[in-house]
């Protein structure tokens, strides 16, 4: 793996270069992480998911949002329209780092709701996997804010007087949750060859949108009992490795293969 | 201030992100910030990049990079302990600045595990002159139980909790374990273990001794053995620590540090600390 700084200069983004280790494919696969406590959760999920998607032959690029993660800022400094700019920019990055013709995106919780508006503008989407996907921001707000509500112990989970959330150490501005209140995949039509939505546990949001989909003739469905549980935070930080689904992707992109 | 994505290292080379200050000075230390555990460089609620960041442009060096098998580095061969290789990887960190950049005094920072590593390392190699440590190896004392046990001694509710905690605190132990290629595909196991106090004792005197400044911050999460700030000098009381021991306690503060009041704080305190040292 290369770590390295793409994008505009002044305010670069950092992003982790996993090349194949057998034959190249010629397509490529972006990771688009989850946000705060979430995204630290995941970090060993994503570089295990890219390791594996190497040796099918796929060049995989994980990457950090702005004001996230060893990107450039601040949370101050940052708006969704830059995370959805972010994975435009990263699929660009990769296409043309790796030499690749077309791009599958896989995201993960609110990286899977900002993948589906950034594949919008993509035109070589080819396939778009929504792993335990954010339906919608206002399903997001509404989970984190029914947490801050239930965990009355932890006083560092709070909703502060100008409207900012605090939760498990990283906060989403009042401006953030404004402008995710627009963004609802149940108003969107993905644009992608093939559309993979894959959850741990069956939830009513989950079901919405699996049956919103049911038309699409280019959406799956899977259902992968497993740990899901990525908001949650223990004293230690600890970290969350759901074989079962990293194993359910890697098999769609293995399937993908043996279609061709 | 500028940051550069390197790898150190062959053939498998640790990642890390310096934080470049706009001048650099060799004659200043340069600050090594390390892993908590298995999280990777950000640190724990990003702090380390708050940190470098802050300290960068104040016009120190730093450098925050992952350990072989860690966040983003890949893993290493080899039979070496978590502990052997976590010596030889910081020392070959420290070895890259100096040969690159000339720097040869060293302040490293780390919570939990990195803490841990941070005395460690500071015991072996010289050029390290002060380390930062948050919630560092302690041990119980008196007035731990006083203050632990004095205000709920009536209640039997209480009575019966402290058997979970005695529990929890002999178990609560650090160790990472790890195969090599299967490491990509395994989850990282995670237990600190305490070495005996009178171990602790005489590193903590000999680095005292080498003049090594050491900033202990303690958090609510390692309250279950350390409980106010004062605790730590009466730990040791043949240390003769003058000014190069400062010692903090927060209550508020969880071992994660997620409370954004709290780490503004350990921000600020980590940061002016540094920079007291980095002349």
């Amino acid at each position: 793996m290369t770590p390295f700084f793409f994008g505009n200069s002044a305010e670069p983004l950092y992003g982790v270069y996993h090349p194949p280790t057998s034959a190249r494919k010629t397509e490529g696969v972006l990771l688009c992480p989850p946000f705060g406590q979430e995204y630290m959760r995941s970090h060993r999920a994503f570089r295990q998911l890219a390791y594996l998607l190497n040796k099918l032959g796929y060049p995989v690029l994980r990457f950090d949002y702005k004001g996230t993660g060893d990107s450039f800022g601040n949370p101050d400094d940052t708006s969704i329209e830059n995370w959805i700019d972010n994975i435009v920019s990263a699929s660009e990055e990769l296409i043309a780092s790796s030499n690749v013709e077309s791009i599958s995106l896989i995201g993960l919780r609110l990286g899977g709701l900002l993948a589906t508006y950034a594949c919008t503008r993509l035109d070589n989407a080819k396939t778009l996997v929504l792993w335990d996907s954010v339906v919608s921001g206002n399903c997001y707000i509404s989970e984190l804010k029914d947490q801050i509500a239930a965990s009355s112990e932890h006083d560092s989970n709070f909703v502060d007087e100008s409207g900012n959330l605090h939760f498990n150490g990283f906060p989403i501005l009042k401006k953030h949750i404004e402008a995710l209140e627009h963004l609802d995949l149940l108003s969107l039509t993905p644009n992608a060859k093939r559309v993979i939505q894959i959850t741990s546990s069956e939830n009513t949001f989950q079901t919405e949108l699996k049956e919103h989909w049911n038309s699409l003739p280019n959406a799956t469905y899977q259902c992968v009992p497993a740990p899901g549980d990525w908001n949650y935070v223990d004293d230690f930080g600890g970290i969350l490795l759901p074989q079962q689904v990293i194993q359910a992707i890697v098999e769609c992109f293995s399937q993908a293969e043996g279609d061709k | 201030m500028k940051e550069l994505a390197l790898q150190i290292g062959k053939p498998t080379p640790l990642t890390a992100i310096v934080s470049v200050p706009e001048t650099i000075d060799p004659n200043k230390p340069a600050v090594l910030i390390l892993n908590s555990g298995i999280m990777h460089h950000i640190g724990t609620c990003r702090l380390s990049v708050k940190i470098a960041r802050r300290l960068a442009a104040s016009g120190v060096l730093c450098i925050r990079f992952d350990l072989s098998g860690i966040g983003d580095s890949p893993p290493r061969t080899g039979s070496s302990s978590f502990h052997e290789s976590a010596i030889q990887e910081i020392t070959e960190v420290m070895n890259y600045l100096e040969n690159k950049r000339g720097i040869q005094r060293f302040i490293v920072y780390g919570l939990c595990s990195g803490a841990d590593a941070a005395y460690d390392i500071a015991l072996e190699d010289n050029r390290v002159i002060a380390i930062a440590q948050i919630d560092p190896y302690c041990y119980r004392t008196l007035g731990w139980y006083v203050r632990h046990y004095g205000p709920k001694i009536f209640k039997l509710s209480n009575w019966l909790s402290s058997f979970k905690a005695r529990f929890l605190s002999s178990t609560s132990r650090q160790k990472f374990s790890e195969s090599v290629d299967a490491e990509n595909l395994i989850m990282p196991s995670y237990i600190r273990e305490f070495p005996p106090k009178q171990e602790i004792e005489a590193g903590i005197k000999k680095l005292i001794e080498r003049q090594v400044s050491i900033l202990n911050l303690f958090t609510n999460g390692q309250s279950y053995i350390l409980n106010h700030a004062s605790q730590f000098k009466k730990t040791f009381p043949n240390i003769s620590f003058g000014d190069r021991l400062t010692v903090d306690y927060q209550e508020r503060m969880d071992h994660i540090i997620t409370h954004p009041e709290m780490q503004a704080y350990a921000v600020d305190l980590v940061c002016d600390w540094v920079l007291s040292r980095a002349t």
